[in-house]
């Protein structure tokens, strides 16, 4: 066979412990046993001292902090339809529509005095889009849109994630939620 | 006889194998692919391909009013977020020229160190992951989780926070936290120190990480390397110290670099130990920062639509993995007419094509872990 075998042969530039003394091999054995007894001193500690910090989830529920930034409410009577929200949120994911109220219908109100002028017919948000960065919180004239502490709202499709605001069972979602 | 070699054909040879590391794989810290040529164990020539992650952030800033953009600013790095923000934030004060109260200063910096740590933690965490032990991850973990109980309470997130704003930071941190904080301080300390013997100083660790991917001063010169790479192969070089941002100037800490101390200086060891130091200096920050805070307001005068003039700046900061620069172009409208976000991550990845040549597959693991890169990112 002559033909000729080019053979790729790297070397690995790890250096290697050339010369290997007795002693230096005795030296590795204990700095090895020693600073693995020093961690296992370390790990030790935990199975007595210290408590468990991990919460058994569904069990046991970890409350959330009062301004934590979860699923969004708007409370559709103290709402306005001012827009502010939907022009400040930077994913879109706010539906408003509203008309003008009739001039001889009877003058409403928020909770706060300020008149109502629009009536709202849509008052949706798609949960799945939104990123829950509160920025149509913070602008919100009437305080009426607000996050709760709700974060469990797996649905089974994505469409589920729209939230009618104005469907009469949000207001027993919010409800369920206070009581809790 | 058989002949197995026809001798007009071509010659016999032995060909490099081409092996694809992620975009999936557990030790590459997300969606990063390595395409490494190896010969048997050996790498010869690895290829970082990036751009799974890519979500068109800069473009779609261009579309959004200035305060719409930090839940982005954000999702950059999104396992230090208050400190991505805090740099896009600086970004656009100085566009507007913004006074920015006393407090909410000090408040930044508390929670851009605090963030620090929790970001230190969790590559002390992924990285001993990335070596073979998952007990410091767990440490790890125990304690970040401290701080992002702090942030959950002050800003109402745990992860993408929303929190520093133009002209202050949202919510006040009230006396309680201080004290928390103080608290969790104290105990923090020790920990670290427990975790440094744990992992720092274990032979296994050592042999793992001492002498390998050794970055020199001129190669991390060359590839423009920042941040704890930077001083990790023993540059003093840290824009808190030598350009101080926000009121840093005001603090007295030390330069942490690295001194070769278990190998070559600029080894992955390096990296990590210049890391862990860096918690202490940290510690260090904040119980100043929490000493020197006055009552006051948080929020300065910022107008309710941010209409920056005509113009363009550009901010850098010190951010945990790296330096991070912010360039803001301005033309007058509510928008920002072009953000371009410089990455410490990104050079990062480009060095690592430059480290892996004659490494072991299992070293490339740690040389990827010590660059500590998050592909949210690199990426945008």
């Amino acid at each position: 066979m002559s033909a000729e075998i080019e053979i790729h042969h790297l070397s690995s530039t790890r250096p290697q412990e050339e010369s290997l003394t007795l002693g230096q091999w005795f030296r590795n054995i204990w700095s090895g046993l020693s600073t693995a007894f020093k961690g296992m001193m370390i790990t030790g500690k935990y199975i007595y001292s210290v408590k468990p910090v991990t919460i058994e989830y569904p069990e046991v529920r970890e409350q959330l902090p009062a301004n934590s930034r979860s699923r969004l409410f708007n409370d559709a009577e103290n709402c306005i339809s001012c827009y502010q929200c939907a022009t400040a949120c930077p994913v879109d994911c706010i539906y408003i529509t509203a008309t003008r109220r009739d001039k001889d219908a009877e003058k409403i109100k928020t909770k706060d005095g300020t008149p109502i002028r629009l009536d709202l017919h849509q008052y949706t948000i798609d949960t799945a889009l939104c990123c829950y960065c509160g920025l149509c919180t913070t602008v919100c004239p009437t305080e009426c849109l607000t996050h709760t502490t709700d974060y469990e709202f797996a649905q089974y499709s994505l469409g589920g994630f729209k939230y009618d605001y104005l469907a009469p069972d949000i207001r027993e979602w919010r409800n369920r939620l206070v009581e809790d | 006889m058989f002949e197995f070699v026809n001798e007009k054909s071509e010659p016999l040879k032995s060909e490099l194998m081409t092996v694809n590391m992620g975009p999936q794989h557990p030790a590459t810290h997300g969606v990063l692919r390595v395409e490494i040529q190896t010969d048997s164990e050996v790498v010869a020539r690895a290829t970082p391909h990036i751009g799974y992650l890519h979500r068109c952030m800069e473009k779609h800033c261009e579309n959004l009013d200035y305060r719409g953009v930090i839940p982005f600013a954000d999702r950059l790095d999104y396992l230090a977020a208050m400190s991505m923000e805090w740099n896009y934030v600086l970004a656009v004060e100085k566009m507007l020229k913004t006074e920015v109260p006393e407090r909410a200063e000090y408040v930044r910096v508390i929670i851009g160190e605090l963030q620090r740590i929790a970001s230190h933690l969790m590559f002390f965490g992924t990285y001993a992951i990335d070596l073979g032990a998952f007990t410091p991850f767990l440490y790890a973990f125990q304690d970040r989780e401290n701080i992002l109980r702090i942030f959950e309470e002050v800003s109402g997130a745990r992860l993408l926070y929303n929190y520093i704003w133009v002209g202050g930071v949202w919510n006040d941190l009230t006396d309680d936290h201080l004290v928390r904080i103080e608290n969790f301080l104290e105990t923090f300390e020790e920990s670290i120190k427990k975790y440094h013997k744990l992992v720092g100083e274990n032979k296994i660790f050592i042999s793992r990480t001492a002498n390998v991917g050794v970055l020199s001063k001129e190669q991390v010169y060359d590839y423009g390397l920042t941040g704890p790479v930077l001083r990790g192969s023993g540059i003093d070089w840290d824009l808190r110290k030598n350009r101080p941002y926000s009121i840093y100037e005001k603090f007295d800490f030390d330069v942490i670099k690295g001194e070769g101390l278990k190998g070559k200086t600029g080894d992955c060891w390096d990296r990590y130990y210049v890391r862990m130091m860096e918690m202490h200096e940290s510690i260090k920050i904040i119980r100043q920062a929490l000493a020197g805070i006055e009552a006051g307001p948080v929020m300065g005068k910022v107008p309710k639509i941010i209409k920056p003039a005509k113009g363009e700046v550009y901010m850098r900061t010190e951010c945990p993995r790296g330096e991070l620069g912010i360039h803001l172009v301005s033309d007058g409208t509510k928008v920002p007419y072009r953000l371009k976000v410089k990455s410490s991550c990104f050079t990062h990845v480009s060095a690592l094509a430059e480290m892996a040549p004659g490494m072991l597959i299992a070293d490339l693991v740690a040389a990827i872990g010590s660059i500590d890169i998050v592909l949210g990112e690199v990426d945008r």
